[in-house]
């Protein structure tokens, strides 16, 4: 009892959605919420997770004042800006080329049904405030990278929900940053729904860089259409409690499919990430790379799934987990999986975690080498196959820029 | 020539019979169906047990009622009836036998049909077996021979009435009662089992052996094993399985503890062939298992198995890594054919300073049946430069089976080493190419193949058993394993 009072009044400070798009998909998000509780680490998906702090943390109930100075939160100073400050959406102010178009999800009217898994997915539907929509038309190539930024301020709580669709043969780069300025506690769900059409070329960069009292959930569900190519980076720099939800459906044959994923965290933080990727059709491939550095307390969760379906064949699939420990109470929690229900594939999970190999460090050190030197070239060596996948030169530069100021070092791209 | 194609090899898997599918016709004593205290009373009373026992099994079935079957798994089957099941059945002829010739020709054959022909084993192998047929054991061989060394190697209850200290002792330590509903299940209506005790610095000179068998209809099997090697001890213990051909789901919920105190080490080898249903997915044996070992210090337990067997597999065979400089390994070989299902593995839970695991496991699915690694590495605070190598490779023979892995991997101190690796093909047509180019028939080729990728487990089996493995493995994968 005490417990189910904890859920209902987390829920209670959210008003219902006005996104028509989202009504569809009502009643089962409201079937998973009824009589539930959080879920505890009992719940397979939070089994390493744990909520009470959020259940028990202090949230804003009324409307937050903007703060003025949101702009300096973009990366990419060239980009097509989207700001999402506490849940109120600015679009750019600048002219979009021909093909390209933005504006509120709320404008939208349908959206694509997403899949809910628990209990967050199913208050996104039914609470999510505001969002963007961004739709890249047919054989368009646009240049400029478009940049969602989600910026959360003071003990600001609530959902967004975002949907890209890019068109057949259209290119685009797409980064997602997220990033919050407070010293209270926030929660920030925000659930993106991605199409990619037919030979369609996606990039996605998603930058998590929140403070230390941010829970921070993200879900993304992705849809491949025949012969596209999509890639994801997520690079988990900060947070208290983060959890990133990557569902790609792969329908069309062909179809190539990146995920490549970096953490670093310290402190007590916690990040949780859950991938799936579901090859339905035949004849396309997935790359799944996950490497992560764990410092102080922090804990890090990987669970990676790929299914095959029994139509699928010829899929080839990899995935790799690799975790650096470099303190004494950091945990690692791996769970590499696959299900495979067709015969003529090639599907392949490695997983390892470890410390800095000390003679690799005394090695260095004879050749003369500081302590500190060598441990930065190695753990710079473990990171460099995920940080070569950044294709925004910006990004690349605010990560390296957050690495070196994180561990003293100087690191240069 | 026509070449043997890998649909021919499909259609043969799924058109073979079970071999080992026969009733032994012995009047059994069969106590009334259903579970209540009234029926642990009354097998605690037929097996003579002392006041102790009674009431663990009352404290076991009180827990059981509270607890829930497991939904957990990936497998999917009709759940047992546990009021439909007659909890214990005994071969009527209960006076022991002084001698081999005592013992009833039917029961005689039916070794002889498994392959372990008794007198050949004893005069040829040199080992000691221990059979059980429906949870009493009827013969025990070398018993003499072991006595001389300190060995004990007794039926479960034996050790109840011989040496109830080392029994009371120890059952449990492990596995504990409350650890899950069919170990619970288990205590409540455990019939027999074996028990050994290796004392301290013996080198048991032979490997031992227990044939499991399931036999009268209705019955399941509790069976319940214990085997405690003390400081320095070390023995290979060896246990098989095959059971009659029958229609109604026969449930087998047994519990295994291994105990390897001080630098012992113990090494289990089960081969597993019990019914599997028919080839539509009717029948067959339900195998929920709990198998566990604790290590001491400097101990090393090894569990290996094949699982040619069941309707369905629920078997996590573990290794708590308790003492430092503790060793845990794990090597597995499953096959599933038709609507055969496995969610099979092992748990490796690192305590102990410098502790170190191997897990293999190598999976075959053919038909249309579902073969899933389901295991646990767990690296605790105290697990300094804990080490584990893991590598699951799964077979895909048609295209209507499924492979999956669920490795679970968690590690809490930075000084660990935890490598995993998993992989899921069919056999390469490049491979197959390569044979043949090399003038191997395709039969010869596919069967090289699968050998091959199961040699890394087959090695790791006794030569006894070794033997069987292999012939398990031809006959659940016939027409391509020679």
């Amino acid at each position: 009892m005490e417990n189910s009072n904890k859920l209902s009044q987390f829920s209670r400070r959210f008003s219902p959605t006005e996104i028509k798009g989202l009504l569809p998909m009502a009643d089962v998000a409201r079937a998973f919420l009824d009589g539930n509780d959080f879920p505890t680490t009992r719940v397979e998906r939070f089994k390493y997770t744990r909520l009470t702090k959020l259940a028990n943390a202090q949230f804003a109930s009324s409307n937050i004042a903007l703060p003025s100075d949101y702009h300096k939160h973009q990366i990419c100073s060239d980009a097509f800006a989207i700001f999402n400050v506490n849940g109120k959406v600015f679009l750019p102010d600048t002219n979009l080329p021909e093909g390209l178009h933005i504006h509120l999800i709320s404008s939208e009217k349908s959206l694509p049904t997403s899949t809910v898994k628990d209990v967050f997915a199913g208050m996104n539907v039914l609470y999510a405030q505001s969002g963007v929509c961004v739709h890249v038309a047919k054989n368009r190539v646009i240049d400029r990278v478009i940049e969602i930024i989600h910026v959360c301020t003071d003990s600001f709580a609530g959902f967004s929900r975002n949907h890209l669709s890019i068109a057949e043969n259209a290119q685009v780069k797409v980064l997602l940053t997220f990033v919050s300025e407070q010293t209270k506690e926030c929660f920030s769900h925000v659930h993106t729904s991605i199409q990619v059409g037919r030979q369609a070329h996606l990039n996605v960069e998603k930058v998590q860089m929140e403070s230390s009292d941010m829970f921070s959930f993200s879900d993304e569900e992705i849809w491949q259409e025949a012969d596209s190519v999509f890639q994801i980076n997520t690079l988990t720099l900060d947070g208290n409690l983060v959890r990133n939800d990557l569902h790609i459906q792969v329908q069309g044959e062909h179809a190539e499919t990146h995920l490549n994923g970096m953490y670093m965290l310290n402190g007590q933080k916690h990040v949780a990430n859950y991938t799936t990727v579901d090859h339905q059709v035949p004849n396309c491939e997935s790359h799944e790379l996950y490497k992560g550095i764990m410092d102080d307390k922090s804990v890090a969760v990987f669970n990676g799934k790929v299914f095959v379906r029994k139509d699928a064949q010829i899929t080839n699939a990899y995935q790799s987990n690799a975790n650096v420990l470099i303190s004494d109470e950091a945990s690692v929690n791996s769970k590499p999986e696959l299900e495979i229900y067709a015969d003529d594939v090639k599907c392949s999970h490695g997983s390892t975690t470890g410390q800095l190999d000390d003679e690799a460090i005394f090695y260095l050190r004879a050749r003369g080498l500081s302590e500190k030197s060598a441990k930065q070239l190695m753990l710079t060596a473990f990171m460099s196959d995920v940080l070569d996948k950044i294709t925004i030169p910006a990004v690349r530069v605010k990560v390296f820029k957050t690495i070196n100021e994180r561990f003293n070092w100087e690191l240069e791209l | 020539m026509a070449g043997y194609t890998e649909n021919e090899l499909a259609q043969d898997l799924e058109n073979q019979e079970y071999k080992f599918g026969f009733v032994t016709d012995i009047e059994a004593d069969t106590v009334p169906i259903g579970l209540n205290e009234d029926i642990i009373r009354l097998i605690s009373k037929k097996k003579d047990e002392p006041e102790w026992l009674l009431e663990y099994r009352l404290k076991a079935f009180a827990i059981w009622k509270e607890m829930t079957e497991p939904e957990w798994a990936h497998v999917y089957y009709q759940k047992p009836d546990f009021q439909g099941i007659a909890y214990y059945s005994a071969p009527k002829q209960t006076k022991k036998y002084e001698s081999w010739d005592d013992v009833d020709p039917e029961m005689k054959e039916t070794m002889k049909k498994l392959g372990i022909s008794m007198e050949e084993q004893q005069r040829l192998t040199g080992v000691a077996v221990d059979f059980v047929m429906d949870s009493v054991s009827v013969a025990t061989s070398f018993k003499e021979k072991l006595g001389e060394l300190g060995v004990i190697f007794c039926s479960f209850s034996d050790a109840v009435q011989n040496h109830p200290e080392l029994v009371r002792k120890h059952m449990g330590s492990v596995v504990p009662m409350a650890d899950n509903f069919y170990a619970a299940l288990n205590a409540a209506v455990f019939t027999d089992g074996s028990f050994c005790y290796i004392p301290k610095g013996v080198r048991c000179p032979m490997e031992l052996s227990t044939y499991f068998r399931i036999n009268a209809g209705g019955t399941g099997q509790f069976e319940r094993t214990l085997v405690v090697a003390d400081e320095g001890a070390y023995v290979s213990y060896l246990e098989g399985c095959t059971a009659p051909q029958r229609d109604e789901n026969q449930l087998h919920a047994a519990v295994v503890e291994l105990i390897a105190m001080d630098h012992a080490e113990i090494k289990y080898s089960t081969v597993q062939n019990w019914y599997p249903g028919d080839k539509e997915g009717k029948g067959g044996v339900f195998n929920f298992v709990t198998k566990r070992g604790m290590c001491h210090t400097r101990a090393k337990i090894s569990w290996t198995q094949v699982e040619t067997g069941s309707a369905v597999t629920w078997k996590y065979p573990s290794c708590i890594l308790k003492g430092d400089h503790s060793i845990g390994e794990f090597y597995s070989v499953a096959v599933t054919n038709n609507y055969q299902q496995a969610d099979t593995g092992t748990k490796m839970i690192h305590l102990g300073k410098n502790t170190k695991s191997t897990i293999i496991s190598k999976g075959i699915s053919a038909g249309k049946s579902q073969n899933s690694y389901r295991g646990l590495v767990q690296i605790n605070k105290s697990a300094q430069n804990a080490r584990n190598f893991s590598q699951c490779d799964s077979l895909l023979m048609t295209d209507e089976c499924g492979a999956h892995t669920f490795p679970y991997i968690e590690c809490k101190n930075p000084t660990a080493k935890i490598e995993h690796e998993a992989t899921t093909s069919k056999i390469g047509e490049d491979q197959l190419f390569y044979c043949m180019q090399r003038g191997i028939s395709e039969e010869k080729a596919i069967s090289l193949i699968v050998n091959g990728y199961c040699k890394e487990v087959l090695n790791q089996l006794p030569m006894e058993f070794a033997v069987e493995a292999q012939k398990l493995l031809a006959i659940s994968l016939e027409g391509s394993v020679g």
